[in-house]
């Protein structure tokens, strides 16, 4: 029913690289995004209302957010659209579970209960760190690896790649956990029984989607600040 | 046998340690708002950032365990 990161279910190839049914999942929530996106802003004005008024709170809102949250203004409004996206992406997704049928049809499962999707997001936030540091303090940024002494070099590198694979490991495993328990109460008790555990996940997806984003601006804030 | 012995503990042992210190953690935050509620948010914001650090821990376990389970 589940499949642990195999290629299992190979819809066609796209020239060397096979494309299996979390791909074609993930397109099918880009589009959602994107769709619901362009409907907020193709008729834009001066005075919001509908869909283009909540879109506008959210993007004050999390600018707010981030800018708190990172100190930094410039760099909160740098990476404010990055970790959007995450937050977006991520929580489509793991809504996308609680549609009837995922996980039972088979091929279809949210995205993020497969380690492939959330290894790729975690990379994705391993690389941005990297960068911002680099960016914000040119080569000053390698001090920041020898700091407090150079005895420390190795576990400072340790830690650049234990930050990465703890965000992979949670939200995949946090996510895959939920709709194998969930596989196993429908197997037990068909009836009414998972309704409360969905009702539980309805807040759990939601949880860990803002936690990934919280935890990426704050490794960026962390590589971006003046503490070394 | 042996294996789904192995998987129980896992996931037994890792959810134990976890709601310890999520329960602690927890308890603590909320001493902290008790005493100074206008700082609320920030202790929510620091509270969930524990949690996720404090779950992620549980959940290696719940994965061992799923490894251990597909073994059987």
């Amino acid at each position: 029913m589940f499949t642990f990161g195999m290629l299992d279910g190979v819809l066609f190839h796209l020239g060397p690289i096979p494309v299996d049914h979390i791909v074609v999942t993930q397109w099918a929530i880009i589009a959602l995004i994107g769709i619901v996106a362009f409907m907020a802003t193709r008729n834009m004005q001066m005075v919001p209302r509908g869909l283009q008024n909540a879109f506008e709170a959210l993007i004050v809102w999390t600018y707010d957010f981030f800018t708190q949250l990172m100190d930094k203004e410039h760099i909160a409004k740098k990476y404010a659209p990055l970790l959007s996206t995450f937050f977006l992406f991520i929580i489509v997704s793991n809504y996308s579970g609680l549609i009837p049928g995922a996980g039972q049809i088979p091929g279809y499962q949210p995205p993020t209960a497969n380690w492939n999707t959330t290894l790729a997001l975690a990379l994705i936030t391993a690389f941005t760190v990297q960068v911002a540091g680099f960016a914000e303090h040119g080569l000053h940024y390698l001090g920041h690896f020898v700091s407090p002494s150079p005895l420390m070099l190795p576990l400072n590198l340790l830690e650049e790649i234990a930050h990465p694979l703890s965000l992979f490991l949670r939200l995949f495993g946090n996510i895959f956990g939920e709709e194998m328990i969930l596989a196993f109460m429908l197997f037990l008790a068909p009836f009414f029984v998972p309704s409360l555990l969905m009702g539980l996940s309805v807040l759990l997806a939601a949880i860990q989607a803002v936690v990934f984003t919280i935890l990426s601006a704050n490794y960026i804030a962390t590589a971006t600040g003046e503490g070394h | 046998m042996g294996i789904a012995i192995g998987a129980g503990i896992a996931v037994s042992i890792a959810g134990l340690g976890g709601g310890v210190g999520m329960g602690i953690a927890g308890g603590k935050a909320f001493e902290a708002i008790a005493r100074q509620p206008e700082i609320g948010g920030d202790v929510r914001t620091l509270l969930f950032i524990t949690f996720a650090f404090i779950e992620t821990l549980t959940i290696y376990g719940l994965l061992i365990a799923f490894m251990l389970v597909g073994k059987i």
